[in-house]
């Protein structure tokens, strides 16, 4: 599971540059749809991470310090595979509308994928080291205890902590972020349940940036939330519903996105759901639900605040 | 009479239940609703505003039930959250605030209905009164949804 990233990430980058060599727009395509796949399996990875951490705490032989800087550098890892995912879903909803990105887009892509997967590559690395404590013999001598102040995550921590504005004003924004992202997600599934049937696909899909942008704002703050108090995640059980959940909602907003069949006959095609596009609706709107409800029941069915 | 509202037997067990079916399940409820409601708005809001403007405004009329399911299930559950603690709630000027913000947000609602309906089957014309209708329904709701977040730190 921890491979998937870099694993992952490496494949869609052989998808990208073989694209380019070949001039083959269908591979860049799926470069990208693997690319914006990957951005999202980042999530749980990256949680999965946090909590291993917790656990290895316990283990005399591992260093904090090592634990700390991977943790770090895959925080890093884990913003730049974001950043690219979004870059590669802009560059796929265009390619839906306009049969093409606009132009830069899936070379920025491209290169921020190379720049996550360098930092990523260093996470792995990192990681690498706290679980084969004997290849990082040769430095132990630098892995001396340091300040804890030069670690990114543990300043986000003491902002979230003692910060009496900011968690609130995350808070309001996450909410502001989960209505605007359900809202366009409600609009564009009962479009495809039959609601608006008048209206021709494409403008619903119209919409789907402004759902990106909601999910985007609760992404940063939801991050937040969890770089800054781990702990309270870690052990509950509602958090992983959570990420699977919104592993759910992620792949499904791909499908919204690159979804071919209401295109075929042009922007004015009146596109009409068999029943498993609206079985796909269905299980788009269930996971958004799950996602609010998991979100909000943390401190009830786990041991959040 | 706050007090013999929260001394009730609903408001105790809504405080007291251990049952993830009392608070946790009511708390949880006005979140969904929250989301139905406003997020449904905003759809309609953006329209409004341009987003997909060839759309006629008539296919947008699910909206409006849509927020009407929001905002009974968020009138029933918030007068729930009320009375589990109304004395404290009865008193506080920021819930005031926030009570004050999400009647102004369903007041921008009634204009934009009459809007939308008078518009018949095509109608796709937008008038400045509409966009500007559309931008305060966009910022009173999230002053209200921002105003209520906060009652969590402020009140409680």
């Amino acid at each position: 599971m921890n491979h998937v990233p870099t694993v992952g990430s490496v494949v869609a980058l052989a998808l990208l540059i073989l694209g380019y060599a070949r001039r083959n727009q269908h591979l860049k395509h799926v470069g990208l749809e693997l690319l914006f796949v990957i951005a999202v399996l980042t999530l749980p990875v990256y949680v999965s991470g946090v909590a291993a951490h917790r656990e290895l705490r316990a283990v005399k032989e591992v260093s904090d310090d090592a634990i700390r800087i991977h943790q770090d550098v895959a925080l890093f890892g884990f913003a730049w595979m974001e950043f690219a995912g979004f870059i590669a879903w802009v560059a796929l909803w265009q390619w839906r509308r306009r049969g093409a990105a606009a132009r830069g887009l899936v070379p920025v892509a491209t290169a921020l994928l190379i720049v996550s997967l360098a930092v990523m590559g260093r996470a792995a690395n990192l990681g690498g080291e706290i679980r084969h404590p004997e290849i990082r013999a040769a430095d132990a001598a630098a892995s001396t205890p340091g300040d804890p102040k030069r670690f990114v995550q543990y300043s986000i921590n003491q902002t979230a902590v003692y910060s009496r504005w900011i968690w609130p004003a995350a808070e309001a924004v996450h909410f502001l972020g989960l209505s605007l992202s359900f809202g366009v997600l409600l609009a564009v599934n009962l479009r495809i349940l039959g609601v608006m049937k008048q209206v021709p696909f494409a403008d619903v899909h119209r919409l789907l940036p402004w759902g990106m942008l909601g999910f985007g704002a609760n992404l940063v703050t939801g991050m937040f939330f969890f770089v800054g108090q781990p702990a309270q995640y870690v052990e509950s059980n509602p958090f992983y519903w959570k990420v699977i959940f919104l592993v759910i909602a992620g792949a499904n907003f791909l499908y919204l996105t690159v979804f071919g069949k209401a295109w075929r006959d042009g922007d004015h095609d009146r596109f009409t759901a068999n029943v498993g596009d609206k079985a796909m609706a269905l299980l788009s709107l269930t996971a958004w639900l799950g996602v609010l409800y998991a979100g909000r029941m943390l401190p009830f069915l786990g041991r959040s605040f | 009479m706050l007090e013999s509202i929260e001394t009730s037997q609903l408001a105790l067990w809504l405080r007291e239940s251990p049952s993830v079916w009392a608070f946790p399940t009511v708390l949880t409820l006005h979140t969904i609703g929250l989301a139905v409601l406003i997020g449904a708005s905003w759809v309609l809001d953006l329209r409004l505003l341009g987003v997909g403007r060839h759309v006629p405004l008539s296919a947008f009329r699910w909206v409006f039930p849509a927020v009407a399911v929001g905002l009974v299930i968020n009138l029933v559950t918030g007068v729930l959250l009320f009375i589990k603690n109304a004395t404290v709630w009865g008193v506080a000027l920021p819930f005031f605030v926030k009570m004050a913000l999400v009647v102004a947000s369903v007041a921008t609602l009634l204009p934009i209905r009459a809007i939308v309906l008078r518009g018949g089957e095509e109608g796709r014309d937008v008038g400045s009164n509409a966009r500007l209708l559309a931008v305060a329904s966009i910022l009173t709701w999230s002053a209200a949804v921002t105003a209520g977040r906060l009652l969590a730190y402020l009140v409680v």
